[in-house]
């Protein structure tokens, strides 16, 4: 069954964590959207499912999964999908994310975005769990690059011709992460701003901006600091070729006040309406 | 290497258990590095008073050696972390404030998010023959008994006031505790023997009349109805009673 399409959406959101959770219920904050992770709240009850009700009645809400398992060779958990099914019966989101990548095998859950490699059969895995995913779901998947640190020698495509051909086989949408394009090339040696060519960019629906780390080898994708000036910049130049798409900052720890991430929110929407204008 | 066996190498390669050398070192080593520290951060998490209770190092040492020895299954961390409190049992026999402690973090963290279940009203607690009636419990109800000190230390981290010294040879430790959630809160409570008697007996589906012979063979029968009054008035008054059953 072809997904069905997502209607378009453009806007400015924050991923919403715990400290921020009474600022963001207590006062309407200056966002478009607000983006949590799908399984902290596919729970039975008590206050995740109270704070996501609350938080609906304010803003729309994206639900960006970390677990789906995707890339598995093992077939998409079932009783994760009628969970996350029945939490977007519930919160009607704007879209259901998650990540090219796989998390666990043979009942082995690493809680961790493990890479493929972007050969023709990783994309029939992928694209089968995809389409049962979607199935389920109702709905077409939105998909994002994860960061990665390994590279696989019998990879026959780039990662962004994997995706092109991950969204021709399923009907998917892409979110864009930012700061992993910039950790995975920069790790891998490559110029991250190659990374969009052969993208199909009508199917980006969503764009992640983020911080990193530097590692003792190479880049870590640890989402703990504000956006750094490379990958600013690196959203500047993809921004004038993507046009208008929700974006939003990612921060999953060491949580600066609100204040500041809406700082760094009011930069993203400088750039993208300084991009609008030379544009026009 | 197709992706099956591809795959099942990653596993144990980021596990720490075999094949490192089929993937470049650099990167496998954030991959395990990620991997590892995503669970004792976890673990972290769950065990939050076990961690001060027990001290960083220490908890970090036992939770290094749960990692080892436990390979999540489950798509949520949640899951993560359920035999912890066994593996501290094993690992301090002598002190068991340390496992049972353990079980009280972790089952207030699977209250928080448990069922939701409106408890009876008091108003409506009627029957037309107590002695068949069967208690129904709101879902997030556990209950286990204790060897330790366990409640009155895990109020006094929670508090940040002093924890009660260390139990000497005659002391009567606490005979048991329930959690359950109330609302949004989850709650948990002391209980005597006699309360952990009856409320297992209830738990099992006995009737009020058993748990009244119960008390009766502990008390003997001049004192039932009031201890059997007091039982039933703190159960419905602590919301732990969904709906009566009769029998």
């Amino acid at each position: 069954m072809p997904a069905k399409s997502l209607p378009a959406f453009h806007g400015f959101g924050l991923g919403l964590r715990v400290p921020h959770y009474d600022a963001f219920l207590a006062t309407q904050q200056p966002v478009d959207f607000v983006e949590v992770v799908s399984e902290n709240f596919m729970v039975d009850g008590g206050r995740p499912l109270d704070i996501i009700d609350r938080v609906r009645e304010r803003y729309p809400v994206a639900l960006h999964g970390v677990s789906m398992n995707l890339g598995s060779v093992d077939e998409v958990d079932a009783g994760y999908l009628r969970r996350l099914r029945r939490l977007a019966q519930r919160v009607d989101p704007l879209w259901i994310s998650d990540h090219v990548s796989w998390t666990g095998i043979d009942g082995f859950q690493s809680h961790d975005l493990l890479p493929l490699p972007y050969t023709e059969e990783a994309l029939d895995v992928l694209a089968a769990n995809v389409s049962i995913a979607q199935d389920v779901l109702g709905r077409a998947l939105v998909l994002e690059n994860p960061s990665t640190y390994l590279a696989f020698a019998d990879a026959m495509m780039t990662e962004a011709s994997f995706l092109a051909a991950l969204c021709e086989r399923t009907g998917c949408y892409l979110l864009l992460d930012v700061n992993n394009i910039y950790v995975s090339a920069t790790n891998h040696g490559l110029n991250p701003d190659d990374w969009l060519e052969g993208l199909p960019l009508e199917r980006v629906r969503q764009v992640h901006l983020a911080g990193h780390s530097q590692g003792r080898d190479m880049l870590i994708d640890t989402h703990d600091a504000p956006v750094p000036d490379p990958v600013w910049k690196l959203y500047a130049r993809f921004a004038s070729r993507l046009g208008p798409v929700a974006t939003m900052i990612e921060r999953d720890d060491h949580f600066p006040p609100l204040g500041d991430l809406l700082d760094e929110l009011q930069q993203a929407r400088d750039i993208a309406s300084a991009v609008a204008c030379c544009a026009a | 290497m197709n992706l099956d066996a591809l795959q099942r190498r990653f596993a144990s390669a980021v596990t720490g258990v075999g094949h490192p050398d089929d993937f470049e070192a650099r990167g496998m080593r954030v991959y395990a590095n990620n991997y590892r520290g995503q669970l004792v951060m976890a673990l972290r998490d769950t065990y939050a008073k076990t961690r001060l209770w027990l001290g960083d190092d220490d908890f970090d040492a036992a939770a290094g050696r749960y990692v080892d020895t436990h390979a999540p299954s489950s798509w949520t961390l949640d899951a993560y972390g359920r035999a912890f409190p066994d593996m501290l049992e094993a690992d301090y026999p002598d002190d068991p404030d340390v496992s049972e402690l353990a079980w009280l973090d972790s089952t207030l963290r699977d209250a928080f998010s448990g069922p939701d279940a409106e408890a009876i009203d008091p108003a409506m607690l009627a029957a037309d023959d107590w002695d068949a009636v069967e208690f129904v419990f709101v879902p997030t109800l556990r209950f286990r008994s204790m060897r330790s000190q366990a409640v009155a230390i895990w109020k006094a981290l929670a508090d940040e006031t002093m924890p009660p010294g260390p139990m000497r040879p005659d002391d009567q430790g606490e005979s048991g505790v329930r959690v359950w959630r109330r609302g949004l809160s989850p709650q948990f409570a002391s209980m005597d023997a006699h309360e952990c008697a009856c409320l297992d007996l209830a738990l099992a589906g006995a009737t009020f009349g058993e748990i009244c012979a119960l008390l009766v063979r502990r008390h003997g029968p001049t004192s039932v109805a009031a201890e059997a009054g007091a039982l039933l008035r703190a159960w419905v008054a602590d919301g732990l009673i969904l709906r009566l059953r009769q029998g």
